[in-house]
């Protein structure tokens, strides 16, 4: 494959599955300079993937599985290193959109964000209708341990929301 | 709120993205993390392979075109020369054991500790290689008839690099033992 047909396939597959990999920064990072980084990090992994990728799964699962794994090696990353150099120079890649947000939204992410760096990626992948054994197969874990957390993870979800019935 | 509403409410992003992509920055930063791509094992593997190697090959031409007949050196260049094939053959051997990996979290994760185990084992090794190249080293000093202080001062730089070896292997110690409770809270219920 040339660079050219990388590219390509790079900047399709972004800007088709932009909103997943938002999730995933969002669900990561929390504040615009985190989600800058983890957003390149992702970018910069999925670029390196396009090579791998052999079709045996929907470009969504290889996405998500790209994502959340950069997203918790990032995570273990960040906690002991702190952001070096000028921030004054650094060009932002991602601009947050200027639009009304739905406050249960924002109160999902909130949960989203207290839960642990695995759970979070069950909860994601859960939100966005991925099979179990779909699931099982990203995470790398049997279909039945990804049915506890799930459950675990939904009553959590619900007893939490009790504000909003 | 049930399940299927925060479902709703979640799709809600598919249709209204919540960042823009600056395409030109990212572009720039993917470029300069591509000139950025070497791994710190590949460098640490390179130079151990190359200090090594180069000492030994050293200490060997000056040995043989001094014909010094100090036998120690002889066995310094040849226990240096070693370090650098082991070095040279593990390396060899993680690149290839690296194909085995799937790409799931798991897998991903594996691999990470599987190269964090390498490294633990490499740096372990390293720190201890430092004793025989000392005792080596302070032998051909006074074989070549240096004052007591010269082999006493060589014995210290060899005593503090062997401390600051216990520091590093600390380091990929305790990255290795993170990645595992990751893992084990991955697999755990």
């Amino acid at each position: 494959m040339t660079e050219k047909e990388q590219q390509h396939i790079f900047e399709q597959w972004l800007s088709q599955h932009k909103a997943l990999v938002f999730k995933v920064v969002r669900a990561y990072a929390f504040t615009a300079m985190d989600q800058d980084d983890l957003f390149q990090e992702i970018s910069i992994q999925v670029w390196r993937s396009v090579t791998a990728f052999r079709q045996e799964s929907s470009v969504t699962t290889w996405l998500y599985r790209i994502a959340l794994n950069t997203a918790i090696k990032w995570v273990r990353k960040e906690r002991k290193h702190q952001q070096d150099g000028n921030l004054e120079e650094v060009e932002h890649v991602l601009q947050e959109n200027k639009m009304p947000v739905d406050e249960r939204l924002v109160w999902l992410y909130e949960e989203i964000s207290r839960l642990d760096e695995i759970d979070r990626s069950v909860t994601l992948l859960m939100l966005d209708n991925f099979s179990y054994k779909e699931m099982a197969d990203i995470l790398g874990i049997t279909e039945s341990n990804v049915g506890v957390k799930i459950n675990r993870i939904k009553k959590h979800l619900i007893s939490k929301s009790k504000k909003y019935s | 709120m049930e399940f299927d509403d925060m479902k709703k409410i979640w799709d809600t992003q598919n249709n209204e993205p919540l960042y823009a992509v600056n395409e030109t920055a990212l572009h720039h930063r993917i470029l300069s993390k591509k000139r950025k791509g070497f791994h710190i094992t590949n460098i640490s593997e390179w130079l151990s392979v190359l200090v090594y190697g180069g000492t030994a090959c050293f200490i060997f031409g000056v040995n043989f075109y001094k014909q010094s007949g100090n036998v120690w050196m002889y066995f310094l260049a040849a226990w240096m020369l070693g370090s650098a094939l082991y070095t040279l053959v593990s390396r060899i051997r993680r690149i290839r054991g690296e194909r085995q990996f799937d790409r799931t979290m798991n897998g991903d994760l594996a691999h990470a500790i599987s190269v964090a185990a390498y490294q633990v084992r490499l740096s372990f090794l390293m720190r201890w290689n430092i004793l025989p190249m000392g005792l080596l080293t302070v032998l051909s000093v006074l074989d070549n008839g240096k004052s007591v202080w010269v082999a006493v001062g060589v014995l210290v730089f060899f005593v503090i690099s062997y401390y600051a070896g216990g520091w590093e292997h600390n380091i990929y110690k305790n990255r290795k033992r993170e990645l595992e409770v990751l893992q084990n809270k991955l697999e755990s219920c």
